[in-house]
């Protein structure tokens, strides 16, 4: 499809619908057939247990037949995954006894993500993720493709994604006005799910049955043609590197596509992507040295689960040298007590190392940049990410710090948009994992274009909030210790009580590194002390605004504010909350807000939607 | 500020008295197979849930009110903690009317509302007369229209 005709699109005619690499079909197949090999012994072993009638030696000839089953299957999987790009829309045709066509409009789209594992690398190839908003899943995932395929698509998704606007904004948009009153309707009817909207982006048609023709039916080729808009011929649609019929082999991969992306396809230097930032190797250096990663440690509880008796050798070795004891059978109380500590040091500091070593691959070379109105951002060093994220799509703005990286002086950014990153799960992306903070902050200003922030601080009653609560947790902390002891018969559990001591520092610092800022467009909400975030909220993007009062608030007349946006979060990044205002100033913020949002949007109604919203050229 | 239908105390009444009985089956299970528990004891802590859910329902509902303000959906509700939501009507994706079977069988019905957002994502007034809920449902949807802008997703 390299010619100005337009007469159909990909999505109407079959051919053009792309398949996956042909490596995958290997690597699903031998999956599947892995599986229908593993099931007859399952099911086999289960019901011969529960019937005579049924002996365990059928497993042995039923296993090859699963094995051929699960290949086959994997095989027709394959033959029947079809994606395309469409004016309008990303395609994805699968399934190979229920067909589901899905098709996502590119204004719904959040983020595009490309993945490369070691063994992606090995033979060039990557997994692409689209995420749109709300869902618990990636809304579509192309498993796996070509790796210059992958920066193809990427590039197209974003500029097609452009080019809807520009013809939404040009005044032409019977196609983007459908999507629109399809995806309301389609929102009253659906199931109550918190994220319809999205939901009912990704259109999906009926199951259609397997016997039919599946290229014939996967996707409607009348909408394409009511629907399409006629192509400028500067649209040249899929460039050079399309393959014919739909074929998309290792030669084409090679031949067709090294001209344009010899080797290392780099994404700063196609499409004209401007560097924004890059990751120095200090700073990369400083960021892996000062980031504790809990997932570091759950991955050594595995490892330790999994391998339990070396685990124990490990840790009798190095404590044998302190005095601990020989084996876990002959010691005394004090060489236990020293294997214990000497383990406790030792799951810290691995704990640490693993921690360390997961970040520094993870952000190795990491580089953002800007492409048009998007985000461009690649990192990893033995897995390759790289992501694309449409600035128009971008929720609020965190900058984090923990007590380390305050004491040198250094700070990171992340966006937050609506659909799941691969970073934690959640709707975060890092924009700069770690920067002196003066250059964040002037980074995080430029982005958002909120003023410099002159924090408030919530009342001194807060404080006192604060001292009750962790009064009442030492004081769990002490009960625990004496029950614990009188159970196990262990001396000195009163020592539990110096974590009294902990109490006002811990009380101080929560309430020092609390603040907000009521600003001109934006809202900043300062909190945390371990891991402190700093989050600036257009009014623009507010979804709800909440007055929260529990029982012991109350009591001293405060409030928490809770600003609630649409960037989907995990139970690791809660709602912004302002903590602790008096009842009056809370209800002040909620007030200001709601105002302020429809005066933005006022704004922008009147500007045709220029009015606040996020800066690409940040640095 | 508008108040839920009184009769919404007999829903949740009702379903704290389900709630207490699904406690007694358990206790009584707990009783008959693994540690045996004085009988009093059993009547005590069932007596206490229904007294505590009567209590919460009676309290929850004179707290409960919402109003249509200029801009947006204003609700307040919550006994143990209090909760205060503006959601503005631009924020709305869509409205939808719902009853469970304990609130058909009292004659009344809830408006849910959903917002793009990720916490409190779905706004629930419950205790609305058929007729009510779907004149709100009609008037948030409207007011929704009327005020669309750009989702902001």
């Amino acid at each position: 499809m390299s010619g100005p005709s337009r007469t159909s699109s990909p999505a109407s005619d079959p051919s053009q619908s792309n398949r996956l690499h042909p490596l995958s079909a290997m690597v699903i197949s031998l999956r599947t057939g892995v599986i229908g090999l593993s099931l007859p012994f399952f099911f086999v072993g289960i019901l011969s247990g529960v019937f005579d009638l049924i002996d365990i030696t059928w497993s042995v000839t039923l296993a090859p037949v699963g094995l051929v089953l699960g290949v086959a299957y994997g095989i027709a999987y394959y033959y029947r995954f079809g994606y395309a790009l469409t004016d309008d829309t990303v395609d994805v045709g699968s399934g190979v006894f229920s067909r589901r066509a899905r098709e996502i409009p590119y204004r719904r789209i959040q983020n595009v993500d490309v993945r490369q594992s070691v063994f992606h690398r090995l033979f060039d190839l990557a997994t692409l993720s689209i995420e749109t908003a709300g869902g618990g899943a990636t809304e579509a995932q192309l498993n796996f493709v070509s790796e210059p395929e992958a920066r193809r698509l990427q590039q197209e998704i974003r500029r097609r994604t452009r080019a809807v606007k520009t013809r939404r904004q040009a005044g032409t948009p019977p196609s983007s006005s459908r999507a629109r009153s399809e995806a309301t309707d389609q929102g009253t009817t659906r199931s109550p799910t918190p994220d319809a909207d999205a939901v009912a982006a990704s259109t999906e048609t009926e199951p259609v049955d397997g016997e039919r023709d599946p290229s014939r039916r996967e996707f409607d080729p009348e909408r394409a043609e009511t629907d399409d808009q006629p192509e400028r011929a500067d649209e040249s649609m899929v460039g050079p590197q399309q393959p014919l019929e739909g074929e998309f082999t290792l030669e084409d991969a090679e031949t067709g596509l090294g001209t344009e992306t010899e080797l290392e396809p780099d994404p700063f230097e196609e499409d004209s992507p401007s560097l924004l930032f890059d990751l120095q190797a200090k700073e990369l250096l400083l960021y892996s040295l000062t980031t504790i990663r809990a997932a570091a440690f759950a991955g050594l509880l595995a490892l330790v689960f999994f391998f339990t008796d070396q685990a124990i050798a490990i840790l009798l070795a190095t404590a044998e040298p302190f005095g601990g004891p020989e084996d876990l059978t002959t010691g005394t109380s004090t060489s236990y007590l020293v294997l214990g500590i000497v383990s406790a040091v030792n799951a810290v500091i691995v704990t640490y190392l693993v921690s360390v070593t997961y970040t520094f691959a993870t952000y190795y070379d990491f580089r953002l940049g800007r492409a048009a109105e998007d985000f461009v951002y690649e990192r990893g060093l033995l897995q390759r990410y790289s992501g694309s994220i449409p600035s128009e799509k971008v929720q609020s703005v965190t900058i984090t710090d923990n007590p380390v990286q305050r004491a040198i002086g250094y700070a990171g950014m992340w966006v937050e948009t609506a659909g799941y990153g691969p970073d934690s799960g959640s709707g975060s992306t890092s924009a700069v994992p770690l920067a002196e903070d003066r250059r964040v902050h002037r980074f995080a200003e430029n982005l958002t274009g909120v003023e410099t922030p002159k924090f408030d601080s919530p009342p001194s009653l807060a404080r006192r909030r604060y001292l009750a609560r962790y009064s009442i947790v030492a004081t769990g902390l002490l009960v625990a210790a004496y029950v614990f002891s009188t159970l196990v018969g262990v001396q000195y559990w009163y020592l539990a009580a110096l974590a009294y001591l902990a109490v006002p520092p811990a009380a101080h610092l929560r309430y020092v590194n609390l603040g907000y800022y009521v600003g001109r467009d934006h809202l900043v909400i300062r909190r945390g002390f371990w891991k402190r975030r700093t989050t600036i909220i257009p009014y623009y993007r507010i979804q709800t605004i909440s007055n929260r009062r529990s029982i012991f608030q109350r009591r001293l007349g405060l409030t928490s504010v809770v600003v609630d946006t649409a960037s989907s979060q995990t139970f690791l990044w809660t709602t912004p909350t302002v903590y602790d205002l008096n009842l009056e100033d809370g209800r002040q913020v909620a007030r200001v807000s709601r105002r302020r949002l429809q005066d933005a949007l006022a704004e922008r109604r009147r500007d045709d939607e220029s009015g606040p919203s996020f800066s690409v050229d940040f640095t | 500020m508008e108040s839920l239908h009184p009769r919404i105390r007999l829903v949740w009444i009702a379903q704290w008295i389900l709630t207490a009985a699904v406690i007694g089956v358990v206790i009584a299970a707990v009783d008959q197979w693994l540690v045996t528990i004085p009988t009093p004891a059993i009547v005590g802590i069932v007596a206490f849930a229904l007294l505590a859910g009567v209590a919460y329902a009676i309290l929850l509902y004179g707290r409960w009110h919402f109003e249509l303000e200029e801009d947006a959906l204003y609700l307040e509700r919550g006994v143990i903690t209090f909760v205060e939501t503006a959601v503005p009507f631009v924020r709305v994706q869509h409205v939808d009317t719902q009853f469970g079977p304990l609130e058909r069988a009292l004659g009344l019905s809830s408006v849910v509302v959903y917002t793009a957002g990720s916490r409190n994502a779905d706004v629930r007034v419950p205790g609305l007369t058929p007729d009510r809920a779907r004149a709100l449902q009609d008037t948030l949807r409207e007011l929704a229209v009327e005020s669309e802008a750009d989702d902001a997703v």
